[in-house]
């Protein structure tokens, strides 16, 4: 390998690509430290170390009742959006329709119209229909946006699912439902759970529509968004750091999940 | 694929198509009902759009920065999935895993990151200071400048994960196959790989650039106040209570979107034969 004469193009391109990794992540990581300060300002370096931002945070109850309305606005958009995906994926990637490709184009269409637009459309919709500042519609807001993201997961790994030991399944007896929840579904269950954790972070991060819709409560994306455009407190810090880690956690967790689902598909 | 044909349960799509059609089908009807009746029939919002030079200057501004950034992303995304896809497996997992970390993240929370970074206090100017190359603070939050450091970062990684799949598509004993034909590695990679792998840039920049027209979080945050884009200019008009001109204001930009993504998928199938072509001659 060393011996290459593409060497030194080689060497720039990993320099390249470190510079690139670091512009990327490093931005997102200087927030955790300066969380951990006690000052007043945001400042750099971070001195006067403490968790004073922490203990504000937990100790708003306006902070909490955001975090957990954002919750609850997650969970549900999460769980329809999921199963309406899924379902969606079954019909499509499994039986043969005549409308096929116009049926995706429309499930995945509002992935590709600008956020903006589809927020004013569910507001004023919402506003027409008497149920906007109410958190179930909320949730049902999100899910739209959230499951043509899980029709694209779940359905990618739908494509990778081996048809044959369904097949073997009904030979051996077993009922269509049965065979495709005990030779399918196992195998489709950490791509479902990714799907799932993914768009639960399309809820809880999600403010325009929240923004539009909800007047009388405040989801978290709210909540700081107010905060940021009056001043910059380390809160915010705080806030973000804790979400940055559960974010990781989250997401890294339904990463392995998936990609051990493809290793096990695989072997 | 015997299996295939033996459920005939299409009701399963129904809440789909329910749920489409309640959320986002009937609320794009409201919004096109919103910006031409109020409560007559009009057409006051779009006139008051086109006649003023503010409005369409957001609109300039918008479709400038959005190409731009998509620019940028696939300038420095193309080398990085190139690197990703030449490594072996194992270590493009994990590569593609660096990558994604900051996709994670809300990008309400990556803006404010970079308040943090590029603020009058914040860390370069810590660090400026610190090594003496300055006594003041240097100004570098709410410009334009700073709107296109972080819209960059927080929309590459799309960029580099569409690039780097359409990359493994490409069979990469094409090249190997040119170098030993006797073309030089960057003959390769410009007559063999760089017009097979320009399809997936494209759609990754098309992706960039749609996504960048709807933003509005950052350029509130990190930009100034001339860089408001045209989903500020909704959200504004939505708090004052003007929906019908908030309505025609997002009908222009889905219109303007969807034209500017039709010309760029023309611009680049020019660009496409115009590499093919030179790598025939």
């Amino acid at each position: 390998m060393n011996k290459k004469p593409f060497n030194l193009s080689k060497f720039l391109l990993i320099g390249y690509f470190i510079v690139i990794i670091l512009y990327l992540t490093f931005p997102i990581f200087i927030v955790i430290p300066i969380s951990f300060s006690n000052n007043p300002f945001l400042r750099f370096p971070p001195s006067n170390l403490g968790v004073l931002w922490y203990e504000t945070y937990f100790g708003d109850s306006g902070w909490v009742e955001a975090t957990l309305l954002s919750l609850k606005v997650g969970l549900i958009a999460c769980v329809v959006s999921t199963v309406v995906g899924t379902l969606a994926v079954l019909v499509l990637e499994r039986q043969w329709l005549r409308s096929k490709t116009l049926l995706t184009y429309f499930i995945t269409s509002p992935i590709i119209v600008p956020h903006i637009f589809i927020s004013l459309g569910m507001f004023i919709f919402a506003i027409r229909l008497g149920i906007d500042d109410n958190a179930i519609t909320l949730a049902f807001a999100h899910a739209t946006i959230a499951f043509p993201f899980v029709f694209l997961i779940v359905g990618a790994s739908h494509r990778q699912l081996d048809p044959t030991y369904e097949r073997a399944a009904r030979v051996l007896g077993a009922g269509p439902v049965r065979a495709f929840f005990s030779a399918a579904f196992p195998s489709l269950l950490p791509g479902i759970v990714a799907a799932a954790v993914f768009s639960f972070f399309v809820s809880f991060d999600e403010l325009i529509i929240a923004e539009f819709m909800m007047s009388g409560q405040q989801t978290l994306p709210m909540r700081i968004w107010a905060d940021l455009k009056l001043e910059m407190r380390p809160t915010i810090a705080a806030v973000s750091s804790i979400l940055i880690v559960a974010s990781i956690i989250g997401m890294g967790a339904a990463e392995i999940l998936r990609r051990r689902s493809v290793n096990i598909s695989n072997s | 694929m015997s299996t295939k044909k033996k459920i005939r349960s299409t009701w399963l799509l129904w809440p789909a198509l329910f749920m489409l059609v309640a959320f986002f089908l009937i609320p794009t009807l409201d919004i096109l009902r919103a910006s031409v009746y109020d409560p007559e029939f009009t057409t006051k919002h779009f006139t008051k759009l086109f006649s003023s030079n503010v409005y369409l200057d957001v609109l300039w501004r918008t479709i400038r920065l959005s190409c731009i950034v998509a620019l940028i992303c696939a300038v420095i995304a193309y080398p990085i999935s190139y690197f990703i896809v030449q490594r072996p497996r194992k270590q493009q997992i994990f590569f593609l895993f660096l990558v994604f970390i900051p996709l994670w993240m809300s990008v309400l929370i990556r803006s404010y990151a970079w308040m943090v970074v590029l603020g009058r206090e914040g860390l370069i100017n810590a660090i400026l200071i610190g090594l003496g190359f300055t006594d003041a603070p240097v100004k570098m939050l709410f410009t334009t400048g700073a709107v296109y450091v972080a819209m960059v970062q927080i929309l590459l990684p799309i960029q580099i994960v569409t690039c780097y799949s359409a990359m493994t598509e490409i069979d990469l004993d094409l090249m190997r196959a040119a170098r030993i034909l006797g073309a030089k590695p960057w003959q390769a990679i410009r007559r063999v790989f760089l017009p097979l792998s320009l399809d997936g840039t494209v759609t990754g920049a098309i992706i960039v650039f749609m996504l960048s027209m709807g933003f509005f979080i950052t350029p509130a945050l990190v930009g100034g106040r001339k860089d408001i884009m045209m989903a500020n200019l909704i959200e504004f008009q939505v708090n004052q209570l003007n929906w019908g001109f908030a309505a025609a204001i997002s009908i222009v930009l889905l219109i303007g979107t969807v034209l500017c993504v039709i010309i760029i998928k023309r611009l680049s199938k020019i660009l496409t034969g115009r590499l093919v072509g030179g790598g025939n001659a």
